[in-house]
């Protein structure tokens, strides 16, 4: 029953739909010097061409076209959402095990820091630190990471705690397993396909703060992330005007969109799958 | 014996930010004074030892580290937030003047989504499985989903640029004059909406699924099956016994969901160029105005805390089930 494999077929219409949505993002990400057709820093034709045969999303006031930019942009904004998400969810998940599993003090600790971390506003915190430690890719995704840990933490734990108390935990435990045999052997199996959501849930929450810090121009500016080409396009004197806004505003917010949702309808049919199993 | 121990955790997260606020700008690299007395980009100062000397004794950084600390918290508790270099006035009154803009939008916000989410919810929870239901049930949950700052882009360029029934920025006309009040109201409403509208849109959703979720457990109890027995009518079903065992947790949601919508209100206000508290932030974070960024960082602290304790209370009397 557990070691049910999972099917795409188990996936509900919308879910394919965002599955292929993601795999086409994540594909175009990954081999975007092959596939655009235009460089994404350099001139390729002339400024504010509205979409065509050649500019497929148009270009920008300099002229770059903004297919290339898109894809590039997919580039950055995934590698900066998967890459804080994984380390707050690695992050998250040890102590939350940690927590889980030994209690008592160590427990009170790690729990106390996660309702101080709760209450904190992460927005303003995210600003502040963006503003006085500069703004590198590398800080954004520490940043990111350090505020999103709380999450899995506090699920991870909470699986920990009610798998502690079933029988087989309990007779292994009698038998004389310890910390790191139980983890292998019981905890990591278990916990593996939830961390895996919340994992991919904090993606989503990862790249859309990550878009809105470089919405408010604290993003990194050599690293052209989807939220940087939106601030660009929204800094232009006459981009309220204009026709422009129509491609130079839409394709990045529109991609944008489209992966928050699907990444949204995945962890849902994920989660739905999950519980039918337990 | 609870109720202390909820207050002095909140202490203890305020003395974290608190701290947070004063040791940031000691941890970033390189020193106030070199980067006043240089050049951009250089790190050569042009003072002399002496006059390093002179203003770090003047701004009080000769002193121990616990020492400004001290200073530093009383000033905080004098209403003291420092004085900002780019506006040349004191961080907390620019903060007043724009803090209202803020709360006005996000208190409006929240009062229209929950009603909204709460009356919808129940409505959907009521017609549980049948078409209406389930089309309302997935609008809801795309707009949860999108952040708010997205819906806003959408708004701005769709309604106010393309159709130019809004105004692009502000939060009232600049150098208008007015015949009465209303007009005045009617201004401010007319530059607020697409704002809201945009916080409305992003928080529904989850107001929505909370309401229909307790709602249909709330349908499904007892009482509901004797209140439908007595022949009492639907309204009062919902109304009455419905919809006030219903409500509890969307009250809870409110106040745990502040913190979030401030961070939402912070780049929708920069969406639409509003002249509130997120605004200004980008602002000094523009200018590089640390003073100013601070103040304002800890203003939202202290609002989302205070928040965040009332409900807290709120639960407790509301819901004497809350240990």
């Amino acid at each position: 029953m557990k070691k049910e494999k999972l099917k795409f077929s188990s996936f509900s219409n919308s879910g394919k739909i965002a599955i292929l949505f993601m795999i086409l993002l994540i594909f175009m990400a990954i081999f975007s010097p092959y596939i655009c057709p235009h460089p994404y820093n350099l001139p390729s034709g002339s400024p504010f061409e509205s979409p065509n045969r050649v500019h497929w999303f148009g270009t920008d006031d300099l002229g770059i076209d903004l297919f290339s930019q898109i894809c590039y942009g997919a580039r950055i904004s995934l590698s900066v959402g998967i890459s804080a998400a994984l380390i707050a969810g690695i992050g998250g998940g040890i102590l939350g095990i940690l927590a889980g599993y030994y209690g008592g003090i160590v427990d009170k600790l790690i729990m106390r820091i996660v309702d101080i971390m709760i209450v904190l506003p992460d927005l303003p915190m995210m600003i502040i630190l963006g503003a006085f430690f500069g703004p590198s890719i590398k800080n954004i995704i520490f940043v990111l990471a350090f505020f999103s840990w709380t999450g899995p933490a506090r699920i991870i734990r909470s699986k920990v705690l009610s798998m502690k108390k079933e029988n087989y935990i309990l007779v292994a435990e009698s038998y004389g397993a310890g910390f790191g045999y139980l983890l292998f052997k019981h905890f990591i199996p278990e916990i593996l396909p939830i961390l895996m959501v919340t994992i991919i849930k904090l993606t989503s929450k990862a790249i859309v703060a990550e878009a809105g810090l470089a919405f408010l121009g604290l993003g990194d500016p050599t690293s052209k992330s989807w939220g940087l080409i939106l601030n660009h396009a929204i800094n232009f004197r006459g981009i309220y005007f204009t026709d422009f806004w129509k491609w130079w505003v839409m394709t990045p917010l529109i991609a944008i969109i489209f992966l928050v949702l699907s990444i949204a309808i995945i962890s849902r049919d994920l989660e739905k799958i999950l519980n039918e199993k337990l | 014996m609870n109720c202390i121990k909820r207050i002095l955790e909140y202490i203890i997260v305020f003395f974290v930010i608190i701290s947070f606020n004063f040791f940031i700008p000691r941890l970033m690299p390189g020193d106030p004074f070199t980067f006043l007395s240089s050049d951009e980009g250089s790190v050569h100062s042009s003072y002399t030892d002496e006059q390093i000397e002179k203003y770090k004794a003047y701004y009080g950084l000769d002193k121990p580290l616990w020492e400004q600390y001290k200073d530093y918290v009383y000033n905080l508790f004098r209403g003291d937030l420092g004085y900002s270099i780019y506006y040349n006035e004191a961080v907390s009154s620019i903060i007043l003047k724009r803090v209202i803009w803020t709360i006005g939008i996000v208190v409006v916000s929240i009062v229209l989504s929950s009603l909204l989410g709460i009356f919808v919810g129940a409505f959907s929870a009521w017609h549980r499985n049948s078409a209406i239901d389930k089309i309302i049930y997935s609008i809801m949950i795309v707009f949860s989903e999108i952040p708010s700052f997205l819906i806003a882009m959408l708004l701005l360029f769709g309604l106010a640029a393309g159709k130019g029934w809004f105004p692009l920025s502000g939060g009232i006309t600049v150098f208008g004059e007015y015949k009465n009040v209303f007009e005045k109201i009617k201004d401010i409403v007319h530059h607020g909406f697409l704002p809201v509208l945009a916080l409305v849109l992003s928080q529904t959703g989850g107001y929505y699924l909370l309401s229909r979720n307790s709602m249909i457990t709330v349908l499904s109890k007892d009482y509901m099956l004797t209140a439908s027995a007595k022949g009492l009518d639907d309204r009062r079903i919902i109304f009455r016994h419905g919809l006030k065992n219903a409500i509890l947790p969307v009250i809870t949601r409110i106040f745990m969901n502040l913190g979030s919508v401030f961070g939402g209100a912070i780049l929708v206000e920069n969406v639409f160029s509003y002249p509130g508290i997120g605004r200004l932030m980008r602002e000094a974070v523009m200018v590089r105005d640390y003073v100013l960024m601070q103040g304002i960082f800890l203003n939202i602290c202290i609002l989302v805390l205070t928040m965040n304790f009332l409900a807290d209370i709120v639960c407790r009397k509301i819901d004497p089930r809350v240990e």
